[in-house]
Formats: C-alpha cells, sequence, structure tokens
C-alpha cells in the first residue's frame, strides 16, 4: 500500500514547511456578523457557539503541509465552562463594591481555582485541535499549573495585603515611610513581570504534544527582559525626545495661552488631534515590537525530538498593521474587525515554518500509543473551559 | 463520485479513498496511487480496504470559500477531500442541501446585510432602551448600606484628590443647612418620606471652582466658590441645592454607574477583545447622553421645590448668568454644574423661566 504523497513536497529527509493562513476577511466577516447577531440576540448565550464557530472557522484556514488544522470543541460544554467564569467573575467584581477584606478573601477564592481552571482549558483547547486527524495533548499536569501560577499570585496577595495595611480606610492617604514601601513593593512587582510571563509560556509550550512529539522550551528570562524592554523603549526613548522638543518649541510659539490668560478653545484642537496621533502611534509600536518579539521568542525555543519552528516574524510589518488595523477600525466604525483578526493571523501565521527531520507521514507512524488519552481528554473534561485567543 | 484522503485518527499518513453513500452509511474504498481500486494483495496482507461508518457519526464541513472540505469521525479521524468543487457537487446530489440555517445566512449576502442592519438596531435599542431599564432594574435591587458604603467612598475620594476643607464660617453653613431642610419639608413634610441627605461644604480651589455635586448615598457638595459667585441670591443657591437634591432622590448616581458598568460590559463584548481604548468610548459618549436626561430631572425637582417654598424658579437664571460671565474671565478652570454633559444653558434657563410663569 503506498501512501498517498501527491500534495505533499516532500516525504523524505529534513524539511520545512511554512504555515499557510488561507482565510479571508469578507468570509470570516460573514460569519463574525451572524455570531454578533446571535450573541445579541440571546444576550449573551450564543457566546460559546459563536467561539467554536470562529475557532473552527481559524483552524480550517490554517495549513501546514497542505492539510488543514481542525477543530472539535462541543459548544454545549464550553457552555458550562462559561457560566462558571462569568458567575465567578461576577461575584469577585461585586465583592470589590463591597469591601477591600471581601475583595481580598474573593480574590483569595479565584486564586485558589484559577490555576485549575487554566490547566483545564489547555487541556480542552488542544485535545479538541487536530491535524490529518490526529489529536494534539496537551501533558502539563494541573499540580504544575498550580506550581507556576503559585508565585505571581502570591506576589500579587501580598500587594494587596499591603495596599489594605498601608491605608485600611480607603481615601485615607498613606504615611511617607507606607508610601516609600508600597513604592518599592510595586517596583518588584513590574520588574518580575518578565519572570511571571516566562513561567506561564513555559507551562504551556513545555507541554505540548503531538503524538510520541513532547515539546521542551528553552526561552530564558533574559530572553523575556530583553523584549520587554524593547517594547517599551522603543516608545519611551521617542516619546522622552518628543516631549523635550516640545518643552522647547511650545514657548516659541506666542499663540499658545499662557497662564493666566484666556484661551482661543480652536487652539487646542490641533493639540487634540496631535496628542491622539502620538497615542495612536505609541500603541500600534508597542503592541507591534511586542507581538512580534514575543512570538518569535516563543516559538524559536520550542521543540520537540524531530520537529522544531522557526518564527521571522518582522515587527516593523506588526507594527505597520496595528497601524492600519486601527485607523481602518475607527473609520469603520468597528466593521473592520474581522478583516483585522484575519489580517492578524495571516501575518503571524506565514511567518512561522516547522521543521522536521522525519518524513510527516513517518513521524505521525509513532502515534497510537498516545492518541487514546488526547481524545479522553476532551471526553474527560468535565467544562469545555477555554478562555485562551 | 468523490474521492478523498482517509485519516484514521491513529496516523498521519493519508490513504486515498473513494466515497459513496447507501443505507444510511458512508462508504470509504481504498484506492491504490493510481486511483484504482486496491487488488486482491493488500486483503490478504490483513489491511482493510473498506469503511463505513453511520451518517450520524459524521460532522459535514460548511461549503466556504477558501478553507478545504473535512468530514470529521466522531470516532476520531478525518476525511479531507481531494478537490473540493467535486466534492460539494457529490454531496448535494447524494445528500442534498443540508446547511443549517446559520450557514444559509452567510452564504447570501441580503441575509449577511439583514443581519448587519439588525446588529445596528439591536444595538441602539439596548442603549437607548435596554441599559437604562436593566439598570434601573439594578438600582433598585442595590441595598441602601451599598449606596452608602459607595458614596462615602466616592467623596473620600473627592476629598482626597479635588476638594479642601470649607472656610464658609459654621454659622453660616448652619443657616444654609436648615433654609434648606425646611424648604424640604414645605413640600413633603413627613421627613420619613424624603430621600436621606447630608450637606457638605468645601472648598473647590483650582480644579473645581464654583461647583455643586451629589454622590451616591445622599451627600450633597457645594463649594465656597459657588456660595460667592451667588453671594446675595440666597433663593438660587436653595435651588442648586434643590438640583443636587434631585440627583439624591433620584439615584442618579447609582443609575450612572450602573449603566456606565452594562455599556462598558456590552462595549468590551462587542470589542473590548480587540482594543480598551475603543471599548472606552461608548462608555464616555453614554456618560455624557445619559447625564442630560438625569440633569433635566434633576432642573425639574429644582423648580418644583422652588415652587413649593414660595420661591420663584427663575431665581435659577442667575446661575447660568454668573457662570457665563465667570468663564469668560477664566475659561477652563472651573468645572461647573452646568457641564459640556448638561443640556445647553439656554434650554435650561428656558426651562426654569417657563416654571416660573
Amino acid at each position: 500500500m503506498q501512501p498517498f504523497s501527491a500534495t505533499l513536497p516532500a516525504t523524505t529527509g529534513p524539511a520545512e514547511w511554512r504555515l499557510q493562513f488561507v482565510g479571508s476577511g469578507s468570509e470570516y466577516f460573514r460569519i463574525w456578523i451572524v455570531n454578533l447577531l446571535l450573541t445579541l440576540v440571546t444576550l449573551g448565550l450564543y457566546y460559546p457557539f459563536a467561539k467554536t464557530r470562529r475557532l473552527k472557522y481559524f483552524h480550517a484556514a490554517t495549513e501546514l503541509a497542505g492539510q488543514p488544522f481542525a477543530f472539535h470543541a462541543d459548544p454545549w460544554k464550553m457552555f458550562r465552562g462559561y457560566a462558571l467564569v462569568a458567575v465567578m467573575l461576577i461575584l469577585y467584581s461585586v465583592a470589590g463594591q463591597f469591601s477591600p477584606v471581601a475583595g481580598l478573601v474573593a480574590f483569595g477564592i479565584v486564586a485558589a481555582i484559577w490555576p485549575a481552571l487554566w490547566h483545564s482549558s489547555l487541556r480542552f483547547r488542544f485535545a479538541n485541535t487536530s491535524w490529518r486527524g490526529l489529536r494534539f495533548h496537551f501533558r502539563g499536569s494541573r499540580g504544575g499549573a498550580y506550581a507556576t501560577l503559585a508565585w505571581p499570585l502570591l506576589a500579587v496577595l501580598a500587594w494587596l495585603l499591603a495596599i489594605w495595611l498601608a491605608a485600611p480606610e480607603s481615601g485615607q492617604a498613606p504615611s511617607t515611610g507606607a508610601a516609600i514601601f508600597l513604592g518599592a513593593g510595586w517596583l518588584v512587582l513590574v520588574l518580575a513581570m518578565p519572570v511571571f510571563l516566562r513561567l506561564f509560556h513555559a507551562y504551556r509550550q513545555r507541554h505540548l504534544a503531538l503524538g510520541a512529539e513532547h515539546t521542551g522550551y528553552t526561552a530564558t528570562v533574559w530572553g523575556y527582559y530583553k523584549v520587554l524592554l524593547q517594547s517599551v523603549l522603543v516608545v519611551l526613548l521617542p516619546l522622552i525626545l518628543l516631549g523635550v522638543l516640545a518643552a522647547w518649541v511650545v514657548p516659541q510659539l506666542g499663540s499658545l495661552p499662557r497662564p493666566g490668560q484666556p484661551a482661543d478653545p480652536s487652539a487646542l484642537i490641533p493639540v487634540f488631534l496631535a496628542g491622539m496621533l502620538v497615542y495612536g502611534l505609541s500603541v500600534a509600536t508597542m503592541l507591534g515590537v511586542y507581538t512580534a518579539r514575543m512570538q518569535n521568542l516563543m516559538w524559536n525555543h520550542t521543540s520537540s525530538r524531530h520537529i522544531g519552528f522557526v518564527s521571522r516574524l518582522r515587527a516593523r510589518d506588526m507594527v505597520g498593521l496595528w497601524l492600519k488595523i486601527g485607523l481602518l477600525t475607527v473609520v469603520t466604525l468597528g466593521l473592520y474587525f474581522p478583516f483585522a483578526q484575519v489580517a492578524l493571523a495571516r501575518l503571524r501565521l506565514q511567518a512561522v515554518v516547522v521543521t522536521s527531520s522525519l518524513p510527516l507521514d513517518e513521524l505521525a507512524a509513532h502515534l497510537d500509543a498516545d492518541d487514546e488519552s488526547a481524545a479522553g481528554d476532551a471526553a474527560g473534561d468535565l467544562f469545555g473551559l477555554d478562555f485562551g485567543l | 463520485m468523490a474521492e478523498a484522503l482517509y485519516f484514521d485518527g491513529r496516523s498521519a499518513r493519508g490513504q486515498r479513498v473513494r466515497l459513496s453513500v447507501s443505507d444510511g452509511q458512508l462508504h470509504a474504498t481504498l484506492l491504490d496511487s493510481d486511483g484504482g481500486v486496491e487488488g486482491q494483495a493488500d486483503l490478504l496482507a490483513g489491511q482493510p480496504t473498506t469503511w463505513h461508518w453511520p451518517l450520524a457519526d459524521l460532522t459535514w464541513p460548511e461549503r466556504t470559500r477558501h478553507t478545504r472540505r473535512v468530514i470529521e469521525l466522531r470516532r476520531g479521524g478525518t476525511l479531507q477531500a481531494l478537490d473540493d468543487a467535486a466534492f460539494d457537487a457529490w454531496r448535494a446530489q447524494r445528500l442534498g442541501q443540508s446547511d443549517s440555517l446559520v450557514v444559509r445566512v452567510q452564504r447570501h449576502w441580503q441575509a449577511v446585510l439583514a443581519a448587519a442592519l439588525l446588529v445596528v438596531v439591536l444595538i441602539v435599542a439596548g442603549y437607548r432602551w435596554g441599559v437604562p431599564l436593566v439598570a434601573d432594574a439594578v438600582v433598585a435591587l442595590v441595598p441602601a448600606d451599598v449606596e452608602r458604603g459607595l458614596g462615602d467612598r466616592a467623596l473620600a475620594q473627592f476629598d482626597g484628590d479635588w476638594l479642601a476643607p470649607s472656610q464658609t464660617p459654621p454659622v453660616e453653613q448652619q443657616a444654609l443647612r436648615d433654609q434648606f431642610t425646611r424648604m424640604l419639608t414645605d413640600e413633603q413634610p413627613d421627613a420619613s418620606l424624603q430621600a436621606p441627605w447630608q450637606l457638605h461644604f468645601r472648598h473647590g480651589g483650582d480644579r473645581l471652582g464654583a461647583n455643586a455635586l451629589a454622590l451616591p448615598g445622599g451627600h450633597i457638595v457645594i463649594t465656597d466658590e459657588m456660595l460667592a459667585l451667588l453671594a446675595g441670591h440666597p433663593d438660587t443657591v436653595l435651588g442648586v441645592l434643590a438640583h443636587e437634591y434631585g440627583h439624591v432622590q433620584q439615584r442618579h448616581g447609582m443609575q450612572a454607574l450602573a449603566r456606565l458598568t452594562l455599556v462598558s460590559l456590552g462595549a468590551s463584548a462587542l470589542v473590548g477583545d480587540f482594543s480598551t481604548v475603543l471599548a472606552a468610548m461608548p462608555v464616555l459618549l453614554a456618560s455624557a447622553g445619559y447625564s442630560r436626561d438625569a440633569e433635566r430631572e434633576a432642573d425639574a425637582t429644582a423648580a418644583r421645590l422652588l415652587k413649593a417654598s414660595g420661591r420663584s424658579p427663575a431665581a435659577m437664571v442667575v446661575l447660568f448668568e454668573r457662570l457665563r460671565a465667570g468663564e469668560d474671565g477664566r475659561r477652563g478652570r472651573s468645572l461647573p454644574i452646568a457641564l459640556a454633559s448638561h443640556p445647553g444653558d439656554d434650554e435650561r434657563v428656558q426651562f426654569f423661566r417657563d416654571a416660573a410663569r
């Protein structure tokens, strides 16, 4: 029996396949608008069904070596998961309105359950994703999720506790000593962000499996500091420069009001527009640099025994796309949104090349043993939780 | 006839098969690489060459323009059409049109357009009627304790960030408080039927200037600058307090909070996973829009209370004259109760003049 190979670029030796995204904005627009209508009409109850339809489309539009991915989730299962999370989030936000202590208790409860939900959602997502009929599998344990989230959650809990200790009554100003203490705590929290982010990513990227291929993750904390620093500085430095320039230029202009002098309100319009422009440029640049560099960092450091990834997403392409999206979304009052999602998926996915040192057909021959458990994942998952993407 | 690649769910190796339908089942017959039906040799080797699935165990693909046709098998595995157009034709011929309603709507541009228009209508209707209706129902359920707690925190926040202690002598403060109490009693003699209120005097400073505000839980704040602005017009001061009392009585603070929360929830459900900036925009617009209605209601309360206590609603006209005079002097420094979010000054002046007749 001959394996069918006409559509495969190569069947022997190490090979590369670029991910292809074949979805179209106009096609997704139709799905999106119908989803939106049904979600509105049902007061949100249709949301899990809408999400399943969206994910099905995006999975089907992503092709590797000529074959599309597929998403199989049962929306009814996701519905239960959403109901649970919605109730939890409502209780959480309401508790904070009553008193800081109630808010703290609610945060503690959410923190205690969240890692289990996260684990459950990752398992659900990957167990319901397939390629060439093979289900993916998330191998992370529930204990692993707790170990991963414990430090960030403890840090935030400690932070909330510190705020509460420093100023038990809201509105009351903390003492100078307490303010310094809080400031230092905040700085530590910010500096620890890259470490936490890497922990989250590592938990996912380390536990993906397709048959016998189990991924590992080698990105270092320094890689994360570099990406985050780059994303912030690329915006911060020009802004500082602009600020210095403005401080020098503005007093030279006679037309702007000085304190105590009545201002002409129409003079503020260009200032407002310039402000919006700078804001839009800053957000697009930061988002663009961050998404591009982070995607590259993450996938270039993820690999299994035979499969590797090469992501070469250029930051400037990403920044350009975000600018275009921001502008067109505002101009079209949001109707560009589905086109934006498709354009983002295309740019991001087509920057990724999958390498395999085994022919994909053969690679798959390793699979039979593990696949049963992958199917079991989806069935055994009580709540079809899925908050990703 | 349709041909497909059969992936059995255990191996990534695709097998070329020919599909046919009969007796409520889908059959797949293995083809050799030339497209012919497999010979006897493979049967002998123990490899299956045909498969059968009940139609109920299949998930058929939607007919899209850009993505491939893949049949999902319930027990795992997929069948991927080799030629999508041929597959669609074969499916339509053998099984008839079996797209769901949602898919059929998506396929027709007229239906898509109708869906888009319906979305717009629903958003507008939800914003205009749905949000106020739900928000007011929610507010009616909020216990007084909770509202008071919110109001106390809001006042504390204002005190921390915006307001300074009042420089008005306590005697004057008490006199005004007594006058206002009498004014309310004139309209509603039974104090237990009045909305609970507390009057606070503060210094507005550069940021709030001449101002008066009503917070949830019955807190009414009036600034020294407002008292100075209306010096010599005690009826107008009482009118301003009555306006704020109108906000308190009709729980506008809580209503605004509930409405804004609902609008922001709705906005983030629509576009939130995309941009928080964009999601914040309708909220800002809503806060301006809703508060115009609230101001009209509060103005009505002010006019009613002024009349009931034997004063003329026309006293309020002074407020707008003085505010306008103050604005021309030092624009942009004060944030008076005649904010941008209030109805036009001229409209309000006319309202109070009409009420005085």
